[in-house]
């Protein structure tokens, strides 16, 4: 038997310690902190927070402050506080009302049309997977929405001008009439919402396929034995699962449409009937260059965008509301 | 030997010639002080009315000749960058910059009736100072060459003076325009459509530029029905009711002008009772009537479209500005193309008078320019307002307004347009319109509500003239620009 030779272990070489400085203190210190689970949540959202804080909360601060000023920039001379009478002002100002009624009419018809459009089509889409070139007519068909509303309004200002656009060539051969869409006040409003229908609605459609992607396959099997018809499917399968994200589409193409400025003030249509209230905003801020009252339109607009969102919110949780008093009982 | 003797007076005679060539080339040069930025390279930034061929000109010749004059005379390197932006969001590129107190800009080509915007909050250098004391703070002596003599005071009072009716000024000008008329002669003087017209009107379609400027309106819509021919796209008139800008407001003012009527009081600053007069509404209704004999979609015609329906004779005549006339005679019609005085309206008492808008721009200058820029601004506009420059702008499509280009013989013959340019440009046939510093703002709300009334959206002239001179009355008596409040009457104006 041999023995095993016993030997001491090689001395390691010593680590050069790097002498505590305040520095080295300080950063330990930090590192300590970002380790500690208490401390790490808040690490992450600073970031954001303050992106949030210097970009969205002081700027909107600051307008909440010009909103009590009469200031105009070509006239600096005015500067006085007024306190609430911009916003007096406003609610008393007749071109707002209309504003403000024709956006409600917009968004009601716009949104309306896009939904109902959207979710047709998005429900013939999805029935259709086997559908030869379906990638390339999807592809096809949300290209509207990719467009620029200002290429949009030249686009469709071109479609509608009497001279040599194709709309009224069209109704000339085959009706021998002309259709002055952009110069009649009666039609106007009509011919610049379906250029935003006709924009938005693949977005519509883009929202109902994401949302019947939520539908579960084993209930949608389960209906096609029970041969339940397809209203029964969409009302009882469907649109319990789809309905958050149908509702979240809706909510917003509404803010949207509710700030739509740039196609309607691209179509230029003569007189008010386009005049919805972010023109009138625009007009105020921009060539008016009346700050003070612009901020507090502007500020009006941001509390009915947030009102429009939670009423959205509050017939959303309708049902899970209703499910927990169920539950509860 | 004679000539051995002649040979050292000889070489003494060149030597002093020389010296004496030196010495007198030299001398002036050290009787002058060199320019303060000789040897520098300045970069200078113009902004202008994009798509605007007299703004993109006024830049062209900056880098095309004053490079090489402020090189030579100044020695400096110079180059300009031209910034553009459309007519009706150039003021606001401008005046976010200025607010900022930005020297972004250094020159800009600024419309007329923003003078009172960009003047009331100190953004542009004052003229009259410049010319009386220069600018001390920055080095810059007084500049009496800028003391223009222009060809008549109504180029004056558009492009220089804020506030109207006062002796200051605040702008250069850097183009002038007047609305004149141009008529497709192969069409309207053709002698078949003549001797029809003739025999069905009792009176003959004129044919030369004094004939034109006997015309009245009144003449002139039985010519404009006579040529509206839907059915062979062609139409009489070719005008502007757009609701951009100031496109509407321009070609509407003229009718009530013309007719007697007022845009309003320029002394108390007063709307109400001065815009919303019997006469300004039997204008509307006239301006709305021509809607008859021009080209459907006439409510979307701007300046573009204008050019567009003439060029591709599409319209008869077109009142158009002077200033796109290199656009408006093209290669193919310049033979066929006359321009000539528009037409005169008879007024109620029986005279017979024309008074048109006056368009063009004036140059003015950043105020916070720094002492460089400023200066080679300020050597810039002198250069500009040399007459070899006026006169190479006229050359080069551009209308000056300098006495002494418009009276130089040679001035008639160098564009077709000069002539009725010239003809225009008196204080009795053309006028501007508020120089206010709310004139935006203005502007906006009766080129909505005037646009309202041509798609007959709105019906009664008066009450539409009435509203937007209660609202006008409103905006410059809440800031401060007059002591005439609107009456209690204003409560009930609305538009119908």
């Amino acid at each position: 038997m041999t023995q095993a030779k016993l030997t001491t272990p090689a001395r390691l070489p010593e680590l050069a310690v790097p002498p505590m400085t305040p520095l080295r203190r300080f950063t330990m210190r930090l590192t300590r902190i970002a380790d500690d689970a208490r401390f790490l949540p808040a690490l992450l959202i600073t970031p954001v927070l303050l992106f949030f804080i210097i970009w969205n909360v002081i700027p909107t601060m600051w307008m909440i402050g010009l909103s009590f000023y009469q200031y105009q920039i070509t006239m600096p001379d005015t500067l006085n506080f007024l306190g609430i009478e911009n916003y007096t002002d406003i609610i008393r100002d007749r071109a707002m009302w209309q504003g403000l009624s024709r956006t409600f009419i917009w968004v009601f018809f716009g949104v309306g049309v896009q939904t109902i459009l959207g979710m047709v089509l998005g429900y013939l889409f999805w029935g259709s997977k086997d559908m030869p070139g379906r990638r390339l007519a999807l592809t096809l068909l949300f290209t509207p929405m990719i467009v620029t509303p200002v290429a949009a309004g030249l686009f469709f200002r071109l479609i509608y001008e009497p001279t040599f656009g194709i709309l009224n060539w069209f109704t000339k051969a085959v009706f021998g009439q002309e259709l002055l869409l952009l110069q009649s006040p009666e039609l106007a409003f009509w011919a610049v919402l379906f250029v935003d229908i006709w924009m938005w609605t693949p977005f519509m459609i883009l929202i109902t396929l994401a949302a019947l992607a939520s539908v579960p396959k084993a209930e949608m099997e389960a209906a096609e034995i029970d041969r339940l018809s397809w209203f029964d499917r969409i009302r009882f399968i469907i649109l319990p699962h789809s309905k958050f994200v149908l509702m979240l589409g809706i909510l917003l193409r509404t803010i949207d449409s509710f700030k739509t400025l740039d196609l309607v003030y691209l179509m230029a249509v003569p007189g008010t009937t386009t005049k919805l209230i972010a023109v009138l905003l625009r007009e105020q801020a921009f060539e008016a260059l009346n700050v003070g009252w612009s901020s507090a339109l502007a500020i009006i607009l941001l509390l009915t965008a947030i009102a429009f969102t939670s009423i959205y919110l509050y017939i959303l949780n309708l049902n899970s509301k209703a499910k927990a008093k169920e539950t509860a009982a | 030997m004679n000539s051995v003797s002649k040979r050292p007076s000889r070489l003494i005679g060149v030597a002093l010639l020389l010296l004496s060539s030196l010495i007198f080339s030299i001398t002036p040069a050290l009787g002058q002080d060199a320019h303060p930025l000789a040897g520098q390279s300045i970069q200078m930034s113009v902004l202008g009315i994009g798509g605007w061929l007299p703004s993109s000109l006024g830049a062209q010749m900056a880098n095309d000749l004053f490079v090489g004059y402020a090189q030579e005379n100044y020695g400096y390197d110079v180059s300009f960058t031209f910034t553009e932006s459309p007519f009706e969001s150039l003021f606001q590129r401008a005046a976010a910059s200025l607010a900022t107190q930005s020297d972004e800009f250094n020159i800009i080509i600024s419309d007329s009736q923003w003078l009172g915007a960009l003047a009331t909050p100190g953004w542009i250098v004052d003229i009259d100072e410049l010319i009386a004391n220069g600018l001390p703070d920055l080095g810059i002596a007084p500049q009496p060459g800028l003391d223009l003599e222009l060809f008549s005071d109504v180029a004056r009072s558009t492009y220089q003076v804020f506030p109207d009716g006062s002796d200051e000024i605040w702008g250069l000008p850097q183009e002038g325009d007047v609305q004149v008329l141009f008529v497709r002669t192969d069409i309207v003087n053709n002698p078949d459509e003549m001797a029809a017209f003739e025999a069905a009107n009792g009176f003959a379609i004129p044919s030369t530029f004094e004939e034109w400027d006997a015309l009245t309106m009144t003449q002139f819509e039985l010519i404009a029905g006579h040529f509206t021919r839907p059915d062979q796209d062609l139409y009489g008139i070719a005008m502007q009711h757009s609701i951009v800008y100031d496109f509407y407001s321009m070609q509407l003012y003229p009718f009530m002008w013309s007719l007697g009527g007022q845009a309003w009081d320029p002394v108390t600053r007063t709307m109400v009772g001065v815009l919303d007069t019997p006469v300004n509404a039997q204008a509307m209704e006239w301006n709305r009537r021509m809607l008859n004999y021009t080209p459907p979609g006439a409510l979307n015609m701007g300046i573009g479209e204008n050019v567009d329906a003439f060029v591709q004779g599409k319209v008869a005549t077109a009142l158009q500005w002077a200033a796109v006339g290199l656009s408006m005679v093209t290669d193919e019609n310049r033979d066929v193309v006359a321009i000539v005085p528009p037409p005169a309206f008879t007024r109620e008492d029986g005279t017979i008078v024309r008074i048109y808008s006056m368009g063009g721009q004036p140059w003015v200058l950043n105020a916070f320019n720094p002492a460089d820029k400023m200066r080679v601004a300020v050597d810039f506009l002198n250069w500009w307002y040399l007459p070899e420059t006026q006169l190479e702008f006229a050359r080069r499509g551009g209308n000056p307004t300098d006495a002494a280009t418009l009276n130089n013989p040679e001035f008639d013959s160098i564009n077709p347009w000069n002539r009725a340019y010239k003809f225009m440009l008196q204080n009795e046939r053309a006028q501007d319109f508020w120089h206010e510093p709310n004139y935006s703002e203005m502007l906006a709300l009766q080129q909505e509500v005037f646009t309202a009334y041509a798609a007959g959206e709105y019906n009664d002239a008066l009450a539409v003239l009435n509203y937007v001179a209660c609202q006008q009355q409103e905006i410059l008596f809440n800031n401060g620009r007059t002591e005439v409040a609107p009456p209690d009457e204003c409560e009930d104006a609305e538009p119908r």
